[in-house]
C-alpha cells in the first residue's frame, strides 16, 4: 500500500520555521493590543433593577415597526454577543432594518443574588421588563427575541403572561433538552445538583466556561489558537479575534437557586416539554402559546443541538409557527457574515407581516 | 558515524526550543502566596495570551517531534511512522485530552494540597482516617470523625477521577484509530504538518464525542464531580468552624441573611402587587358604579323634581331649601362665595 504520509522533512522544518517566525513577529501586534472593545450601538437606559438594565437601542432613524423587540439573553455570557462589533452587530441590523429593540442586560450576579429562583427572573425581572415597554409605548402587547436559555425564559414567560406578549422569537433555544446528541444534558444527568449548589453557592463563570471548553476540548483549546498564528499579522483580524476572546470568556457567575432549578427541571427533568414545569407555583403549559412564533436554530450548534430546538414546533399550542434553519453554530448565528445577512433579514421580514 | 543531515535537524531543534523558551519566559508569573487562593491566576493582562501560548506550545513540541522522530524517517511502515509522531509516550499529544481535561481536576488537586498544609499549620494535624475510618473518642470526638470523614471523600474524589481519567485515555487511544482509520482511506495523502495535525483534530474530536456522550462517561462525570463536591463541602465545614472560633463571620451565616433577605423582598412584591392589584379592583368597581349610575341618570325622562316630590308625597311642605336657610344665615362678612365674587 502507498504510504499516505507524504511528508517532506525539509518542508517540516520550512512549516515550523515559518511557525515561529509568524509567532515572533505577531507577538508585538498582540502584546500591545489594548482591550477590544464592543460595538457599543447608541443606547439609553430605561429601567435598572439590582444588576439588571434594560437599554433601548437608539439608532440613527425613527423605528418603522409599530411594535418593539425586547431581546432576552441567556444568564451565562454576557449580552453583548448581540452588538459584538459595527460590522456583525445583530442589534444594529435589526434596527437599520426598523425594528425599535430593547435588551435586557442580566448584569454580574454576585453573593448578594445567590437566592434568585427563576420565578424571580421570570415573573419577576422579565416581567417587569415587559411591563416597562408596554408602558412606554402604551401597548398591552410587546414582541419578544428570546435567545439561548433567555429563549427557554421567553417561552415560560409567553405561556405564563400570553397577552403580554404579540409575537414570540426564539433563537438557539434549548426545548426537549433529552435529545441523544445533548452533551451539556448527558454531562449533568448525574450530578447531585443540590450537593453542588449547596456548595459552591453561586456558579463560578470559570467553571461555567471550562466546562463549554470540554465540549470540544483540541479544537477550543489548542486548533483555535494554532489558527490565530496566521493572523497574527493582520491587526483587524487579530482584534476581531481577542474580542471574540474577551466575550467567551468574561462571563457571569451564575445565581446559584436559579441555576440548581434550570439543571433539575430543564436538563434533568425536561420538564418543559413533558409539561410539568412549575415557575412560582404555576404551570407552564407550552400550548398556552397561540401567539406567532418564529424559531431559529443552528444547524452545527454543540450547545443546543438542532432536534433541542426543533421541538418546539410539536409543543406550542400556536397554529403560526415558523421554522427558519441556519447554517452555522451556536455563535455564528449572531456574527458571521452569513448570519449578518440572513438572520435580521428574516426576524423583519416576519415580524412586519405580523405587525 | 555521524549524520550531517540528522545532527542539522538536531541543532536546528534546540535552536528553535531555545526561541521559544526565551519568549515565552517573558510571561511567568510569580507563584500565589496565599495557601487557600484559586489555582495560579496569570499576571493581570496575561491570561488571553498564557491560554494562548499553552496551545501553541503543544503543537510547537509536536512538530519538532514530528519532524525528526517521523517524518525525517524514511517511509517503511507509515502506521508505525504515525505511532512514532503521536503515540509515543513522550509525545505533546499523547495525553491530548487528558492534558486538557485535568486543568480542572489539577486546580482541584493543588486547592486541596494548599488546603491540607495550611489545616496542618492551623492545627488539624495529621488527617487521621486515610487508612479507613476508626472509633473515635473523647473531647475532640466530633472533629475526628470530620477528619475521617474528609479522609473518606478524598479517595472517594481519587477514585472517581481515576475513573475519569480511564475514558479519557480511551478517547485518545481511539482518536490514534480513527486517525489511521481515515489515512488508509483510498487515494487519502497528507503532506504537511499542519494537515496531518488537522486530521489527527477531527479523528480525535470524533472519538471524544464517541465516548463523552456513553453511559459509561455521564456516570462517571457525574461521580467524579459529586466526589469532589463532598470533599469541598466537608472543607468548608471545618474552615466554618474554625472561623466561629476566631470570631468571623461564616459563609453559611452570610448566605442564611441572603436567603432572608430574598424572601423578603419577595414578600414586599407580592404585597405591592397585592395590594396595587386590589386599589385597581376597586376603582374599577367604582367606574362601573358610577357608569351605570350615568347611565340610568340619562335613561331617566326629563321632569321636574319639584312636581315629581309633590306628586310623590302630597302634604309635604314643596320649599324645603328656603327653610334651611333661614335657619343657617349666612353670614356676608363670611360668605365665600362673596369674596369670590368681588376677586
Amino acid at each position: 500500500m502507498q504510504t499516505p504520509l507524504r511528508i517532506d522533512p525539509t518542508r517540516a522544518l520550512a512549516d515550523i520555521a515559518t511557525f515561529q517566525r509568524k509567532l515572533a513577529a505577531g507577538m508585538a501586534n498582540l502584546r500591545n493590543m489594548r482591550e477590544p472593545e464592543y460595538a457599543n450601538t447608541p443606547r439609553e437606559l430605561v429601567y435598572s433593577e439590582d444588576k439588571l438594565k434594560v437599554w433601548h437601542f437608539t439608532g440613527h432613524g425613527k423605528a418603522t415597526s409599530k411594535t418593539p423587540l425586547l431581546i432576552v439573553y441567556a444568564l451565562v455570557n454576557t449580552v453583548w454577543m448581540t452588538d459584538l462589533q459595527a460590522d456583525r452587530s445583530m442589534v444594529r441590523n435589526l434596527l437599520e432594518q426598523g425594528e425599535d429593540v430593547y435588551l435586557i442586560d442580566w448584569g454580574y450576579p454576585d453573593g448578594a443574588d445567590r437566592w434568585l429562583t427563576l420565578d424571580d427572573y421570570i415573573n419577576g425581572y422579565l416581567d417587569r421588563c415587559v411591563d416597562v415597554v408596554r408602558k412606554r409605548h402604551g401597548l398591552d402587547a410587546i414582541n419578544l427575541l428570546g435567545i439561548c436559555q433567555g429563549g427557554a425564559f421567553s417561552l415560560c414567560y409567553t405561556a405564563l403572561h400570553p397577552d403580554k406578549v404579540k409575537n414570540l422569537i426564539t433563537m438557539v433555544t434549548p426545548v426537549d433538552f433529552h435529545t441523544p446528541d445533548n452533551m451539556l444534558s448527558h454531562w449533568c444527568r448525574r450530578m447531585d445538583v443540590d450537593l453542588f449548589v449547596d456548595t459552591m453557592g453561586n456558579i463560578p463563570a470559570g467553571l461555567m466556561n471550562y466546562v463549554y471548553l470540554t465540549l470540544k476540548p483540541l479544537r477550543l483549546n489548542q486548533q483555535k489558537y494554532i489558527g490565530m498564528v496566521d493572523i497574527l499579522d493582520n491587526p483587524t483580524e487579530l482584534e476581531n479575534f481577542l474580542r471574540m476572546e474577551r466575550w467567551i470568556f468574561d462571563s457571569p457567575d451564575q445565581a446559584g437557586e436559579a441555576f440548581r432549578q434550570f439543571i433539575k427541571d430543564f436538563y434533568q427533568g425536561n420538564k418543559l416539554v413533558k409539561g410539568t414545569l412549575d415557575i412560582g407555583g404555576q404551570s407552564v403549559d407550552l400550548g398556552m402559546i397561540t401567539q406567532p412564533v418564529l424559531n431559529i436554530f443552528a444547524e452545527q450548534d454543540h450547545l443546543v443541538p438542532p432536534d433541542a430546538s426543533r421541538a418546539l414546533g410539536k409543543h406550542v399550542g400556536t397554529t403560526d409557527y415558523t421554522q427558519l434553519a441556519f447554517k452555522g453554530g451556536h455563535i455564528g448565528i449572531y456574527v458571521s457574515g452569513r448570519a449578518q445577512r440572513e438572520v435580521p433579514p428574516a426576524i423583519h421580514q416576519w415580524l412586519r407581516q405580523r405587525d | 558515524m555521524a549524520d550531517p543531515a540528522n545532527d542539522f535537524i538536531r541543532d536546528y531543534q534546540a535552536l528553535a526550543q531555545q526561541s521559544w523558551d526565551a519568549w515565552t519566559r517573558q510571561f511567568q508569573q510569580p507563584p500565589a502566596a496565599n495557601p487557600f487562593a484559586p489555582p495560579p491566576a496569570p499576571a493581570a493582562g496575561n491570561d488571553m495570551l498564557e491560554r494562548t501560548l499553552a496551545g501553541l506550545k503543544g503543537y510547537f513540541d509536536w512538530m519538532q517531534a514530528a519532524a525528526s522522530g517521523g517524518a525525517a524517517q524514511p517511509a517503511t511502515d507509515w502506521r508505525q511512522q504515525l505511532q512514532q509522531m503521536f503515540g509515543g509516550a513522550s509525545q505533546p499529544f499523547a495525553q491530548a485530552f487528558g492534558g486538557i481535561d485535568t486543568a480542572g481536576a489539577e486546580g482541584f488537586a493543588r486547592q486541596w494540597q494548599s488546603w491540607l498544609q495550611a489545616a496542618q499549620r492551623g492545627g488539624f494535624g495529621e488527617l487521621s482516617g486515610l487508612q479507613g475510618p476508626t472509633p473515635a473518642f473523647g473531647l475532640n470526638r466530633e472533629q475526628q470523625m470530620q477528619q475521617q470523614a474528609l479522609a473518606t471523600a478524598l479517595l472517594e474524589s481519587m477514585r472517581a477521577s481515576a475513573r475519569y481519567q480511564e475514558l479519557i485515555q480511551r478517547a485518545n487511544a481511539q482518536g490514534m484509530q480513527r486517525l489511521q482509520a481515515r489515512l488508509a482511506e483510498p487515494g487519502r495523502q497528507v503532506d504537511s504538518l499542519k494537515g496531518l495535525y488537522d486530521l489527527w483534530v477531527d479523528a480525535s474530536e470524533e472519538a471524544y464525542a464517541g465516548i463523552a456522550l456513553s453511559d459509561e462517561f455521564r456516570d462517571a462525570y457525574g461521580e467524579m464531580v459529586n466526589t469532589q463536591m463532598r470533599v469541598r463541602q466537608l472543607q468548608q465545614q471545618q474552615t466554618e468552624q474554625m472561623c466561629q472560633q476566631l470570631g468571623v463571620p461564616t459563609r453559611s451565616e452570610v448566605s442564611s441573611l441572603g436567603e432572608r433577605l430574598q424572601a423578603l423582598r419577595r414578600e414586599f412584591r407580592a404585597n405591592l402587587a397585592d395590594g396595587s392589584a386590589d386599589h385597581a379592583g376597586e376603582i374599577m368597581a367604582l367606574r362601573r358604579e358610577l357608569a351605570a349610575l350615568k347611565r340610568r341618570l340619562a335613561d331617566r325622562p326629563a321632569v321636574p323634581a319639584v312636581k315629581k316630590r309633590a306628586a310623590a308625597k302630597p302634604g309635604v311642605a314643596v320649599k324645603k331649601a328656603p327653610a334651611k336657610a333661614a335657619r343657617k344665615p349666612t353670614s356676608p362678612s363670611k360668605s365665600g362665595s362673596g369674596q369670590r365674587k368681588r376677586k
